[in-house]
């Protein structure tokens, strides 16, 4: 009993020294915070383990009492249990430092009261100052996760092409850049290492032997195994985006080059004899007597795309003028295609469309942007005024509103009116309706019109199928209608009318649906902008001179 | 997008060679010279033979074109890779002694036989070998 008491006794004075000498440590590292190394956590360590139950063992054995008590670490331990371990974690280093630490941790347990200090944060500076296994746990690096992908052993046997091999590979694929490990950087240096020497080599060779010949004879079959890529840098370069495009331009200025008629190393002298055989002309004997037939001279077509499409509209661009559009409608056989087509064509390629672009409803009418060398316009059998643009992807760039503000049916013609910095489109559907629009925004018309019959007419609807303007008035514009009559309409109230259809004048000469209006271009000494071309379903084209929009009737 | 992507060269790479008078077609790498895709040529290692994008017709190459592989007839698709390779680092090396910023853009070899197209890329080169007209 007495000799336990002396123990105890001893035991307590032990702690009391340790709890002062923490604090003091406590008080020389709370200057210093430094962030707990969580890698430091995870590795506790056996001896420091063996101890700490060691401890555990003596302090059950004084303080039986306050069993309790010697479970509260295991409350602050739960919330703040890191620091115990870390305390231990961080002991490692000097024996001294972690026997002191370990029970310190462990000396509040037995009073309550002190357990709240364990909630101090200057504790956790405590073995901030241990902190030099730092530079040991480096060990713990992410990049080893990973299997080498890259380059495989046999590469690296193969002479010195097989670093050029490797870095455009591996430049191709982000995946590969990723990967990059320590193990394979050290490998890139062993690589880098082994080209020297093997250069090296190559030039003590290329000097003994003293002729170019011989050298590059030597390089090429040095180089020739490191000219078979492997199937995994293969399906790398050949899925990147890069190989894509490049495959994309490169395959059309191969088509084009390839499909020359006219061939450059012609000799006229040698093959004259055999241009009199050309049966395909038509122009001799019995070309006369049928007079001049036209002649064919390219068939655009797409195998896959333009199948059982009708060709709703055709356009040429003002800026290149080998480029046509047709705009088709949809191929009833593939329900799952776009219903609308747009293909741009080169005149050079007959079989390969340069663009393609579609949209969700048949396509009525589409021309080029005569202010815009990139932008193409279409009418959609939905009402949409759909805008495209050569530089971005397939699918339309902007589009109408489908709902009442803009039209509800369809677009059967527009036009681009204005000049090059203030100019708008014009669209006309099927119930009248004129829609003014700007080029930046198709979410709303700038201009909305409806066009009525004039008044010595059965109905008000008026179903106009196309419109055109003359080249120099946007102001002013004919309407050629279903009925077949064509009138002249306005876009603005004047003075001398309102805005809509002029109900004055009207040209009535077809007997069916007038399909297209073309004004002349004024261009040229003679001012011919007031003729125009009307063509119907009932088989005629007409040549109309109109009045002048300010005349009266 | 990117399952799509060697899809869709494979499809333009195989119409082109499929044109008429194509006799075959290659893409090797700009830097090195090696093969990424051929077609219409032969080729010994079987490592290249995935390489083509007309596996059928490198099936008939051994049947067909084995006696020819040597004798000038067909060449393997190395030999005429490692040929345009050096053909056209001389190119490029002729266009910039001219001018220090110009690169080869397009090259036509027209032979009494066929003409060779070389569209040279950063990266890439596309090689076809194809007929000339017969005027």
């Amino acid at each position: 009993m007495q000799q336990r008491r002396d123990e105890i006794i001893a035991k307590r004075a032990k702690l009391a020294e340790l709890k002062r000498q923490r604090e003091l440590r406590q008080r020389e590292f709370s200057a210093s915070r430094q962030s707990i190394d969580a890698t430091e956590l995870v590795q506790p360590t056996p001896s420091r383990a063996d101890s700490r139950r060691e401890l555990e063992s003596i302090i059950s054995a004084l303080v039986g009492e306050s069993r309790p008590g010697s479970t509260a670490p295991g409350s602050p331990a739960g919330g703040k249990g890191s620091r115990p371990t870390s305390v231990i974690s961080a002991g490692q280093l000097s024996s001294d430092n972690a026997e002191i630490s370990s029970p310190t941790s462990n000396t509040p347990a037995p009073p309550v009261g002190a357990i709240q200090r364990l909630s101090i944060g200057p504790l956790t500076t405590v073995y901030e100052t241990l902190s030099s296994p730092k530079p040991e746990i480096l060990t713990y690096s992410k990049g080893i996760q990973t299997s080498e992908p890259w380059s495989p052993p046999k590469q690296r046997s193969f002479g010195s092409d097989s670093e050029g091999d490797e870095s455009p590979t591996r430049a191709k694929t982000p995946r590969a850049a990723k990967r990059l490990s320590r193990r394979e950087r050290e490998r890139d240096e062993e690589l880098r290492q082994n080209l020297r020497r093997e250069i090296e080599e190559e030039l003590k060779t290329l000097q003994q032997l003293g002729s170019d010949n011989m050298a590059t004879a030597s390089i090429s079959q040095q180089s020739f195994p490191a000219r078979t890529l492997t199937n995994e840098e293969l399906n790398a370069v050949t899925s990147s985006e890069d190989f894509l495009d490049f495959v994309e331009r490169s395959s059309k200025v191969i088509e084009r080059a390839l499909e020359q008629e006219y061939d450059i190393l012609a000799d006229y002298a040698l093959g004259g004899m055999n241009g009199l055989d050309d049966d395909d002309d038509g122009y001799g004997t019995t070309g006369t007597k049928k007079g001049r037939r036209i002649k064919e001279i390219a068939q655009f077509w797409d195998e896959r795309w333009s199948k059982k499409r009708m060709i709703s509209d055709l356009g040429f661009s003002t800026k290149f003028p080998e480029l046509v559009l047709a705009s088709y409608t949809k191929n009833p056989s593939a329900p799952h295609d776009p219903d609308g087509l747009i293909q741009v064509w080169n005149l050079h390629m007959h079989d390969r469309p340069e663009y393609m672009f579609h949209a969700q409803s048949d396509i009525l009418t589409a021309k080029f942007s005569p202010f815009h060398p990139n932008l193409i316009i279409g009418g959609a059998y939905s009402g949409q005024v759909l805008l495209w643009d050569t530089r971005a992807k397939s699918a339309p760039v902007q589009k109408t509103p489908l709902t009442g503000s803009g039209h509800t049916h369809p677009v059967y013609s527009l036009d681009i009116v204005g000049t090059q910095n203030a100019n708008n489109i014009i669209s006309c559907s099927t119930d009248g309706v004129v829609c003014g629009w700007t080029v930046d925004m198709l979410s709303q018309p700038q201009e909305y019109l409806e066009l009525a019959n004039p008044p010595p007419a059965k109905t008000e609807d008026m179903a106009p199928t196309c419109i055109a303007f003359p080249h120099a008035d946007p102001t002013y514009f004919l309407a050629g209608t279903e009925e077949g009559a064509i009138y002249p309409c306005h876009r603005y109230d004047r003075a001398g009318a309102k805005a809509g259809v002029d109900a004055r004048l009207a040209y009535r000469g077809h007997a069916a649906p007038v399909m297209s209006l073309d004004f002349h271009p004024a261009r040229g000494m003679l001012d011919l902008g007031d003729l125009v071309l009307s063509a119907s379903v009932d088989w005629s084209v007409k040549l109309w001179k109109v009045r002048p929009p300010a005349a009266a009737a | 997008m990117t399952q799509n992507a060697p899809d869709e060269t494979l499809s333009l790479l195989t119409r082109l060679s499929q044109k008429p008078g194509v006799q075959s077609t290659l893409v090797l790498s700009r830097e090195t010279g090696a093969i990424v895709r051929t077609s219409g040529l032969i080729s010994n290692s079987s490592s290249v033979n995935p390489n083509s994008t007309l596996p059928a017709a490198l099936d008939n190459a051994p049947e067909g074109y084995s006696n020819g592989r040597k004798e000038g007839g067909i060449h393997s698709a190395e030999d005429v890779a490692r040929m345009v390779w050096s053909f056209i680092n001389a190119a490029g090396s002729l266009v910039e002694g001219l001018d220090r910023e110009d690169e080869v853009k397009l090259l036509r070899l027209r032979t009494k036989k066929n003409e060779l197209v070389i569209v040279p890329d950063s990266k890439f080169l596309l090689v076809v070998i194809h007929d000339t007209p017969p005027a």
